[in-house]
Order: C-alpha cells, then structure tokens, then sequence
C-alpha cells in the first residue's frame, strides 16, 4: 500500500504532522496550483499501515487520516512490481 | 463499505477553514457509524446551523439540516416518527447552547434514542467570530471585544443532569478515543451527548494567542483532564487545575429512554 | 362505515386529521387549540401513531416536519403566539417542501391579546409571515363538519403539492358543538414518491418534485440553504436561487384553479358579501331572513391562493361586502382584483357580526 495526500482536498493544515508517531508527514515549502502549502512525505514506507494493512487485514495506526480534516489522507494499492534494469557503477 | 464510502466525494473539499476540527469529527463519526454496521438506508444526520451543521453535507445518506438550534426537536421527530432509522446530530455550541438550549435539555430529558456530537470550538464561526455561551471568561471575540463577562455553560455536565444515558467528552486531538465515545454513543439506548471541543483557529485562536493550529492542538492536549484524575484528584482532597476541562465518558446509565428499537 | 356525531370543531379537526392517516402530531397546549392536541394524545397511540408534546411551538412543527421526512402524515396544532413562533420552520418546510399540516385556531391578538375569543388576524401571517417570497395553502372552515372535511382535504393539498397547508379556522368554529358526520376513512391522495433516476428536488411538469422518503436510501440532502436539484447547497448563485424560489411560488399559483374551493349564491345579485370562517354563518341568517335575489354570498372555503377568479361569478356586481374578524386583511386582496367598491366590515373583540349588523350595513351600501 502506498500513502497519498490528495492535493486537491488538502487545505495545508500540517495536522498530519503534529499527529504522526513516526514522523512521516513534513511541512511543505512550495505552493501547489491552488496556492496550498501541501505536506511532504519523508520516507513513506515507513508507514506501519503501509507494510501491514494487508497483513493484518485493517487499517492499523490511521491517525492522519482520522485527524485529516479535509479527507486528504488515503492508503491505495501500488501498482504491480515492474522489474527495471538498473546499473551499478563499481 | 468503509468510512470513505459515507463521503460526498462530489462535495470536497468542503467548506471549513484549514486547521478547523470539524473535518476530524465527521471522520471519527463516520468510522463509528462504519463499525457499527449501518447503512445508507437505516441513517439519518440531522444538523442545525453553523459550522457544525454543514457537516451532514458531506455524508452521503438521508440528511436534514434544519433551522438555528432545532437540529434535536426535528430529530425528535423523524426516530419517534420511525424508530427503525439510527439518528445521528450534528450541532455546535451555540446552536445547542445558546438557541437550542430548551430542545438540549427536552430531548435529555426524553432521552429519545439518539446520538447528538457537539462540536464546541467555543465561538460563533461561520458569522465572524462571536462570542457564545461556552466561550471561556476573558476570551476575546468580536462582540466580546474586552473579553468575555460571562460565566460559561459546561455542556456535559448540563447533559448529565437533564437525564441523557450517556455523556462523554473528547477533543479533536483525541481521535482515537472521540471515535471510541461516539461508537458507545450509537450503541447505548436513549440520548447521548459527545462533546467535542475542537479547534477554530481563525475566529477563536487568531485572537487568543492561539493563533497556529499547532498552538491551539497544544491547548487541547494540555487542558484535558480525564475524568478518572479529576475523581482521584477530589479524593486526595486536591485542588483541580484552573482552566482545564474533562475529559473521557462522565455518564453510562440505563434511564427508560424513547424511540429506542423495538 | 360513517357515523353521526354531536361535537367540537377541534375534536372534528383531530378526527378528520386520523380520517386521512395521520400518523404524527406534535404540539404544545395553547388555548384556543388545545382540544385537538387532547383528542390526538387519546386517539393516536391506539392506532399506532405518535403524540408527542413538545417544549415550545417552534419544537412541535419541527418534530412534525422531521415525521414528514419519515413517510408520516404529520401535524400540529396552534393559535396566536404558538403560530407565531412557529414562523422560522414555516419557510423552513416551504423551503424544503416538507408536507404537513397546520392548525391554527386563531384568537384575538396583537401578542396574548384575548385567548378565550375569536379573531381572524392571521389570515396575512399564514400567507406571508416567514420572510421569502413562498406560496402555501389555506382552508378556512366555517363549520364544525367543515373542520372534520377541510383538515382531511388540507393532508391532501400539502401531499400533493409538498408544501406545508394551514387550516385557518378560529375560536368561534373551535369551541362550537354541532351535529358531524365523521367518514371512517376519506378520499386520500398520497404523495409522489422519487422516481428512479430522478434527483431529489427535481420537480415534474408541475412543479412538484417527487418525494425522496428518508429509510429508502436516497441519500437525500434537504437543507433549508437555497440548493439546486441535487439537494446541494447553492446559497450566492443568484440563478440557482430565482430558480428554485420561483418555483416554489408557481407550484402553487399556477395550480390556483385546480385547488380553489368556494361557494357562490344568487350569481347575479348586485350586492355580495365575499366571506370566510365564521362570517359566512351571519350571512346565511341574513340571506334566509331576506330571501333577497338581488344579494349574493361569494363563501371562500380555501383562501390561499387567493380564487381571484371566483369574484367574477358575480358579473353585475356593483359592491362586495367583506365582513371579516380583522380590520379588512382579505378586502384588501378583494379590492385588488375587481373595479367596484369593496367595503371592509371589520369586528374586532370576539364577537361575530350580528345579522342586524349586516343588515345596517347593505341598507347603508346598496
């Protein structure tokens, strides 16, 4: 699962960030087209929700999306694995 | 479903300011209705006016957003009218405080199967920015421009002693627990009050130095008192902190109650 | 199986409300009208319905408009002050176009004024005291059957049209015993339910919206807002608010013909009284006493939306006479739709117009 801010709900309250345990959600600093200072996201995959929700078959911790008060805040299925080739300079 | 299939998603964003905590208590509302198991065809949100009350606009089902301060009367109506529909209010201090407060204290005392959340940012909102009967002594607002005279109404506590079944108190900050409180609310039969105080940081913080929605979080979070030690604190005979407020669930009780489900 | 019975207006008020399915009556006591509230707390419980009496007026039409909501045929019944505080949730239910029906058993005001006696002062209020441009419905017994036939019609205009119907009728009517038939059962037209496919407030060739039932799953959204067709809210669009608000004021006007219900007598007569309520029982003594060809009786028994129309039955007409329990409220909408005098006969204080009044007043005017 993958953790989405949805720009066009987002007003940029950054309650997202005061609330989550793992320090995920970082104020933004550039305006998106709607002149919102959107969150950023600071190493995503750390989200327990994203790793486990499948796992266990629930929403686990969720506070951001509880405390989102636009319902900006969403987990959506990734898209299937694409191998890509990758280089390794020695 | 889950709590998202309850959103008008063709009504987002909705209306509230940035930071407002009304967002967060439709959220919690909406997976305590999930967990409960209704439909779109057994529940009705009925609401009053204000901030609070637009709230039944972005929940897709059967809704009635009626006049100033008579979301209750009106909701008295449609569960005696037919019992088998759950009946959720939306409300906010001034209109179930203030206009609505004959309807607040009747509808306790009937104890009429339902579940009213108030959202107590402690001012009128959406006029600008008044002060309202729960806005705290000192407290400035527009029509309170020297600060409030006037001593405050505690909404909970006036709940519990017109007769509701069930009272509880949380903020927007304590999603998890208002989430649990209103999912008790829905269950118990009669009426029950979820107060929630929550933040409005451009009419009530923006003139009480409070004025980042961070600042005005941290004032939730730190003038809550939880029930359980505000009661030992009056046992050890201690005094209880100046401007805090309770929190958690003050009364469960089995009242005879109206409407309820045959 | 009907049966004959010696009573009350109010109690045929409340009998011919459970004669067209009734089911919801919320009210608070108030004299004139608080027998209908009585009757209705004796009889609804034991047919399945609900009485309920509310903290203040403004409580009791709001309960009776979220039953609307519900399927129920809901009502309440009030007077003078009652009717006043219910204004707010009178727009309210034009606004949301709410079916329910409206008692009010008018009595002397301004304010308090004389609860025991008569008065026909709210006639305007009923038409225009919420603030908007709306239309509604009003029927204006003038007998005790009356009150038993139009509070059953008045369930089935408001049904019908989805707008909230009044029944104007006074202390006079209300506290008068007389003979009654009482149908079991009346000529009842239930309300259009939403059709599939249809948005919640969008009306049909008449004007008139299907009904989207709370309990159905129609997830509808009723708001007192200006909204559109969805039910949204659209409250600074001033195209989305002349529409609906036009609407809501020709639903009504430009069904006038179809509704209009009134009387005519001696249609070439050259002096016409123009009556509603209780007036009218003064101006049979005076035609019987008469027997006079030449003075005619327009009997409005439903007065909004105004039948302007009926005062053309009377083509040789060279004056009306409006004896009225107000200072001229209806005269006024008299004057406005015929070019001979209309003469306003206003009593105030309780009393109806004496015969010998009237009778003073055509030898003055014809």
């Amino acid at each position: 699962m993958r953790l989405v801010i949805d720009e066009s709900r987002c007003k940029g309250c950054n309650l997202c960030v005061l609330v989550c345990p793992y320090g995920i959600f970082r104020e933004g600093r550039e305006q998106n087209q709607r002149g919102v200072i959107v969150p950023e996201l600071d190493r995503p995959e750390r989200c327990t929700n994203c790793r486990l929700q499948h796992l266990y078959g629930r929403l686990l911790c969720g506070m951001c999306q509880m405390i989102c008060p636009d319902q900006a805040i969403a987990w959506e299925e990734e898209r299937p694995y694409e191998p890509h080739r990758v280089e390794v300079e020695f | 479903m889950s709590a998202a299939d309850w959103q008008r998603i063709d009504r987002l964003p909705n209306i509230y300011c940035a930071g407002c905590g009304n967002g967060s208590v439709i959220n919690c509302t909406l997976a305590a209705v999930e967990e409960m198991g209704w439909t779109r065809e057994n529940t009705v949100f009925i609401s009053g006016i204000g901030c609070s009350s637009r709230a039944p606009g972005y929940i897709l089902t059967d809704s009635l957003h009626t006049t100033h301060g008579r979301a209750l009367a009106f909701a008295t109506g449609v569960k005696l009218a037919n019992p088998a529909l759950n009946v959720v209010v939306f409300t906010g201090d001034g209109d179930l405080a203030a206009i609505g407060g004959n309807h607040f204290i009747h509808a306790c005392r009937r104890n009429v199967d339902m579940t009213a959340i108030c959202m107590n940012n402690q001012i009128y909102g959406m006029t600008g920015g008044q002060g309202s009967p729960t806005t705290p002594r000192g407290a400035i607002s527009t029509t309170t421009p020297y600060g409030s005279a006037e001593p405050v109404f505690d909404l909970a506590e006036l709940a519990v002693a017109a007769g509701a079944n069930h009272v509880a108190r949380w903020t927007s900050y304590h999603v998890k627990e208002l989430m649990a409180a209103i999912a008790t609310g829905l269950q118990t039969p009669g009426f029950s009050l979820v107060e929630v105080m929550t933040q409005c940081p451009t009419n009530y913080g923006r003139r009480n130095r409070l004025r980042q929605v961070s600042d005005m979080i941290e004032h939730l979070r730190t003038h809550a008192l939880l029930v359980q030690k505000r009661d030992r604190l009056i046992r050890e005979g201690k005094p209880i902190p100046e401007g805090m407020f309770v929190v958690g669930e003050l009364v469960r009780r089995h009242r005879p109650a109206m409407g309820v489900r045959a | 199986m009907s049966r004959m019975e010696f009573m009350q207006g109010n109690t045929a008020c409340a009998e011919g409300a459970l004669a067209a399915g009734c089911t919801f009556f919320g009210g608070y006591p108030i004299t004139p009208s608080t027998e209908v509230a009585e009757h209705m707390a004796l009889k609804l419980p034991k047919r399945g319905g609900v009485f309920i009496q509310m903290e203040d007026e403004i409580a009791s039409i709001a309960a009776a408009i979220g039953a609307s909501w519900t399927g129920a045929r809901a009502m309440t019944a009030t007077s003078g002050p009652g009717f006043s505080l219910m204004m707010e949730n009178i727009g309210y239910a034009v606004m949301t176009e709410t079916p329910c029906v409206i008692v009010n058993i008018q009595r002397g005001g301004p304010s308090t004024g004389q609860p025991t006696r008569a008065a026909q002062g709210d006639m305007l209020q009923c038409r225009f005291g919420s603030h908007g441009d709306y239309g509604i419905i009003a029927v204006c017994p003038a007998s005790v059957q009356e009150m038993f036939d139009l509070t059953a019609e008045a369930f089935n205009l408001a049904d019908r049209y989805r707008v909230p119907a009044f029944v104007m009728s006074d202390e006079i009517v209300g506290h008068m015993r007389e003979r009654v038939m009482l149908a079991d059962t009346v000529e009842t037209t239930p309300r259009r339910p939403l059709s599939p496919g249809r948005l919640p407030f969008e009306p049909g060739e008449d004007g008139v919206p299907g009904f989207p039932e709370f309990g159905r799953g129609h997830a509808a959204h009723v708001t007192g807002l200006t909204h559109d067709e969805r039910g949204y809210p659209d409250a600074t669009d001033h195209a989305a608010h002349e529409k609906l608000v036009r609407r809501l004021y020709q639903k009504i006007e430009s069904a006038r013909r179809e509704i209009a219900d009134y009387e005519v007598t001696n249609p070439d007569a050259e002096v016409v009284f123009v009556t509603y309520g209780p007036p009218a029982r003064t101006v049979w003594q005076v035609m019987h006493d008469l027997s006079d060809p030449a003075i005619g009786h327009l009997r409005l028994r439903l007065v909004w939306p105004f039948p302007e129309f009926a005062l053309a039955a009377f083509p040789d007409a060279k004056v009306f006479l409006m004896p009225e329990l107000n200072m001229g409220q209806i005269s006024r909408e008299v004057e406005r739709h015929v070019d001979v005098p209309v003469v306003s006969l206003p009593k105030l204080g309780g009393e109806l117009h004496t015969p010998a009044e009237l009778k003073r007043a055509l030898e003055v005017h014809r």
